[in-house]
């Protein structure tokens, strides 16, 4: 059990968490703007709905065809980086590689983006345009609305909608298995390793070992969300 | 209901993050459908080479692959299956709660997020484990997968259920057809059944959305489903393969689509019925 979290097994854990967790912050933050601005488009009744069949697809996508879609859209021959060139950006110049950290996060953004749609779009249809309305009417600012207003009734949804992409990159594992040069180090791809990689004998505990850590770690989240969203239910009553 | 009059001017910050994530979302998939469809290198695309070439062959030998059809089907079957044990199931769990055990709701809620927070490598590894010393035939069979993937879906369909069912005015309906006489099996196929026919058909899109893009299980377990085909099959049919993964994600969204208007129509129809009563 301590020998899981030692190491390059621990810097595994933490390179792990760091990339969900920043997937997951960036997830939310954009998410919630995605979600901001499509509950503002009313007119073709048909186009909210065409937007989260999407979603709901491009959150369960992941594995090769995610890998590689980014691959022929951002990679050194990418269709993408080939666009930019043409107007004068050198991404792989710049020190971009869809392999790195970054990469991975971005690619990780297409799932999670989604999600966060699907999971933060009720609560925004639960906004009533009427207090906008009223806040306008009693001279408030929109961005003083939202910050008096809007956030506070939307924060469990959010720390809520945090919490699940946070869960969700954690767990992720083909699509960096699929980019596997930086996947590599993911803890979800060290388990599959040591499950059927026959390379080290003797060491088959250690992959028990690593998805208990994970399951600790996720427990340990969870516990946190629950605090959090209590303290801000507080303000709701 | 009064219609409240608002203002429907999208603004313009909205319509900036609308075709920034239109964007971000179209073009990996623009660009792998352009590598699956088009036999031209990156190197060599500029103006007079975007409409050269486009063909469907590697589709095409992908489906005379003699290893593709039982994939197929076998993903078909895991499908069905699990959609049968989802209904088994999570609908009597979610008919359970809103209608005798109201109290359990928090804690069944939270219950149906657990694979969330359990890694589906996490559970293949314990699960595993304990089968393997146990019950050695169950992991042998390629039906195995079946409680696992009704146990990944289930956050979505249980939440897709339980929305239906509070959409309808259950309890009233359960007692109206109890009181004219009908026995608990018929009021459940007659009555209830219809009446969220919409949340059923989600769940069951659901579901098959995640059969059919599940890999990590699938790859421990070694179950020849489709992802995993589509996965091996890479090296030898690069196009095919991507050329098929593309068109499951668009045949996939075109269901989603098809169930939430569905949906959209049988909520707004109970809505009514629901409004006459009260």
């Amino acid at each position: 059990m301590r020998e899981a979290v030692s190491g390059t097994y621990l810097d595994s854990f933490l390179y792990t968490v760091k990339l969900s967790a920043l997937s997951a912050f960036l997830g939310a933050v954009l998410g919630a703007l995605l979600t901001a601005a499509v509950v503002r488009v009313e007119r073709p009744t048909w186009a909210r709905q065409a937007v989260s069949s999407f979603a709901g697809v491009a959150a369960n996508l992941g594995g090769i065809p995610l890998a590689f879609a980014f691959l022929a859209a951002l990679g050194t021959q990418g269709l993408v980086t080939k666009m930019l060139g043409w107007f004068g950006i050198d991404l792989i110049g710049a020190g971009f590689s869809i392999s790195n950290f970054a990469g991975i996060t971005v690619v990780y953004l297409y799932f999670q983006l989604p999600l966060m749609f699907l999971v933060s779009l009720p609560a925004f249809e639960g906004l009533r345009p009427t207090w906008r309305e009223t806040a306008a009417n009693l001279g408030a600012s929109p961005a003083r609305y939202w910050w008096n207003v809007g956030l506070p009734i939307l924060t469990p949804a959010l720390l809520g909608g945090f919490l699940l992409l946070f869960a969700n990159a954690f767990s992720a594992y083909a699509t960096a298995y699929a980019l596997s040069s930086g996947g590599a180090k993911l803890i979800p791809v060290q388990i599959r390793f040591f499950l059927q990689g026959n390379t080290i004998t003797g060491k088959d505990n250690l992959g028990y070992a690593m998805a208990a850590w994970m399951i600790i770690i996720m427990v340990c989240v969870m516990g946190l969300y629950l605090i959090l969203r209590r303290r801000s239910e507080q303000w709701q009553r | 209901m009064a219609k409240v009059t608002r203002e429907r001017r999208t603004p313009l910050w909205a319509w900036t993050i609308i075709v920034a994530a239109t964007l971000f979302f179209a073009l990996p998939i623009l660009a792998m459908a352009r590598f699956a469809f088009q036999r031209v290198p990156v190197a060599l695309l500029g103006r007079d080479t975007l409409f050269d070439r486009w063909t469907l062959d590697g589709l095409i030998d992908m489906f005379q692959d003699p290893e593709f059809r039982p994939a197929l089907w076998l993903s078909l079957r895991i499908s069905t299956f699990t959609v049968l044990l989802t209904f088994a199931v999570i609908l009597p769990t979610a008919l359970w709660v809103n209608t005798r055990a109201a109290r359990y709701r928090s804690l069944v809620e939270t219950a149906t997020m657990l694979p969330y927070v359990v890694p589906p490598i996490a559970l293949v590894v314990g699960a595993g484990g304990a089968f393997r010393d146990l019950v050695p035939w169950f992991l042998r069979s390629d039906y195995c997968l079946v409680p696992f993937y009704a146990v990944l879906a289930m956050p979505f369909t249980y939440r897709t259920l339980d929305t239906g069912l509070r959409s309808i005015d259950l309890r009233t309906l359960i007692e109206a057809s109890r009181s004219l006489g009908a026995s608990m099996p018929r009021t459940l196929f007659r009555v209830v059944l219809p009446n969220i026919g919409t949340a059923l058909s989600g769940a069951t899109f659901l579901t098959i959305t995640v059969v059919l893009g599940e890999f990590t299980i699938a790859s421990l377990l070694l179950k020849p489903t489709l992802p995993l085909y589509m996965s091996y099959s890479q090296g030898r049919n690069p196009q095919g393969a991507l050329g098929l993964a593309v068109i499951l994600l668009g045949l996939t969204t075109l269901l989603f689509f098809a169930a939430t208007r569905l949906r959209r129509r049988g909520r707004a129809q109970s809505r009514v019925t629901i409004g006459a009563i009260t």
